[in-house]
């Protein structure tokens, strides 16, 4: 090995030794646990797969996800494929809409929505007013205010991610297929769709993912009545200390996002994000 | 011409969608203002008296908020000199050593955080450092090390590397290579990921609230307490002063066109 080549490795050190140890060494204990806690043996698991209480919260947890993701990912296309086609002024306008929920703290949008949405609150104050409601709408602190807390947490993401892809396809496509006589639709579902699946699969997979493992947001706007695996996991820990149901559970969600991770990987373009090369 | 391509009704409803986005947030604002003495929107006038409390240091938003503020540049610090010399290194080497270290490194962007959660917390207990500065500080700095390594191999992949073999040839030693000649060009790069940095370990709440109870109370974990009691009209002003300083901040990127570094570059907080 050259000198220069031991520079190298001596510099990525410090990095992958936090790293191993504050990170990787605690997940790898929670698989360990997994299997070991209480006694040795997969009766975790066992309890896992034959728990109602697990299948409820896998159920919803996954029926939250999907509807999130669709409509998420339906929504943000919507507002991509828009953005593309505005001029610049109108763009700065609606990108500086996305931006700004995108860097604000998940605490201070599920606090917005928890007050315009609750019983007292501000919309339905407003359709009480106008008599359009005879009482009170349930719209937080059940499975619709989840819902809609995610997918405002998710939309400006998975809008960048498409607005990036759409962007980077060639225009003239269009206009050749419009000079060729083209109806509008036609040019949308026959070059548009196909030339952006990379893009949706993309968003679709990592909306779903970050979905999955959602805390802060179920737990604020459920308020324990929508319960997804990890406020789940959370409360296993620090109320009924069941360490093993907590790193079972752990363990499959973990498995279940390596799994998707890895059918993301053979998408080109995200291999070559996450191993660093130029694209 | 190009612009009016597609002539697709979707428009109208995008901007719906944005407003659905957008205008949600901004209802902090007025709940921040009300003269009443708990959550609510004025009734008789305006007033102030709840950032004025966010100002008394008995509240305990303001410790909260130098808590999160100290907490936050020693992570960033940290985990920006981390990433940037393994950015370095990394980007210079070839084979596995480097591919691996690199998706350790990211993964804490895709694994959801209350898996790490349970794990710290683990660690944590055993090694004594729940409800500690220096085990949140840890978790900081772990957490905010994707950003930076991220923004930073962003910077280095449009470094040309016949630069180096050129200082090479002229006979610079490998540590005059790395802070002389590499380091400087890829400050773009670590000022993005500071930014990242600061942001992300400002607004962490996952793990934090795990591996904290009563000594240490970073804001976030302020603010989630104070939404669960859901009294206090502070946090309104809490959240109204939090979307001024992202509005003020975006203007100004936007004004100064570094609009491009910020929105292509962020990936998204996992603490969600």
């Amino acid at each position: 090995m050259q000198s220069s080549d031991r520079w190298a490795v001596g510099l990525t050190f410090p990095a992958v030794l936090i790293v191993a140890v504050f990170y990787v060494f605690p997940i790898a204990q929670v698989l360990s646990l997994s299997v070991t806690e209480p006694s040795v043996g997969f009766s975790n698991y066992v309890q896992l797969f034959t728990s109602p209480a697990v299948f409820r919260i896998t159920q919803t947890t996954l029926s939250v996800s999907l509807w999130t993701t669709a409509f998420a990912v339906v929504g943000s296309y919507i507002v991509a494929f828009a953005l593309i086609n505005m001029n610049e002024g109108t763009r700065r306008l609606a990108m500086f809409m996305v931006l700004v929920p995108f860097w604000i703290s998940v605490l201070v949008r599920a606090f917005a929505w928890i007050t315009i949405l609750r019983r007292g609150g501000v919309l339905n104050s407003v359709l009480l007013d106008l008599g359009l409601i005879g009482s009170p709408l349930e719209l937080v602190h059940n499975r619709l205010g989840v819902m809609i807390g995610m997918v405002h947490y998710m939309m400006p993401f998975a809008i960048l991610l498409l607005y990036a892809n759409l962007s980077g396809i060639d225009r003239r496509l269009m206009l050749a297929a419009r000079s060729l006589g083209a109806r509008p639709w036609t040019v949308f579902w026959r070059i548009w769709l196909p030339m952006s699946a990379p893009g949706i699969a993309i968003a679709t997979l990592f909306v779903f993912i970050f979905s999955l493992g959602f805390l802060i947001t179920p737990a604020l706007l459920g308020a324990g009545r929508t319960v997804m695996v990890a406020e789940y996991i959370s409360v296993q820990i620090t109320n009924t200390l069941r360490w093993g149901v907590a790193t079972g559970l752990s363990s499959i969600l973990l498995l279940v996002v390596a799994i998707l991770i890895f059918f993301a990987m053979r998408q080109p373009q995200l291999r070559a994000a996450f191993q660093g090369r130029a694209q | 011409m190009i612009r009016k391509l597609s002539g697709l009704p979707s428009s109208g409803f995008a901007w719906i969608l944005l407003a659905f986005l957008f205008l949600p947030v901004l209802i902090v604002v007025p709940v921040a203002l009300t003269d009443r003495k708990y959550l609510s929107l004025p009734e008789n006038g305006l007033s102030l008296q709840h950032f004025a409390s966010l100002l008394n240091w008995e509240t305990g938003w303001l410790p909260s908020m130098v808590l999160s503020l100290i907490i936050a540049v020693v992570a960033t610090v940290i985990s920006v000199a981390a990433a940037a010399i393994y950015a370095m290194g990394a980007w210079s080497l070839r084979g596995w050593w480097p591919s691996l270290t690199r998706v350790l490194l990211l993964s804490p962007l895709v694994v959801p955080p209350i898996i790490y959660a349970v794990g710290i917390f683990k660690l944590w207990a055993w090694l004594d450092l729940l409800d500690s500065y220096t085990g949140v500080t840890i978790v900081h700095v772990v957490l905010c090390l994707p950003f930076s390594v991220l923004a930073i191999g962003a910077s280095l992949s449009h470094l040309d590397p016949r630069l180096i073999q050129a200082a090479r040839s002229l006979g610079a030693r490998p540590p005059t290579v790395y802070f002389r000649i590499v380091l400087p060009n890829i400050m773009p790069g670590v000022a993005a990921g500071a930014i990242f940095s600061f942001v992300s370990s400002w607004d962490e709440i996952t793990v934090t609230l795990f591996i904290t109870s009563r000594h240490v109370v970073t804001l976030p974990r302020r603010i989630w307490t104070s939404i669960a009691d859901s009294v206090d009209p502070a946090l309104a002003a809490v959240a109204t002063l939090a979307l001024a300083v992202t509005v003020i901040v975006l203007l100004l990127t936007t004004y100064f066109r570094h609009t491009q570094l910020v929105k292509s570059s962020k990936p998204l907080n996992r603490s969600i």
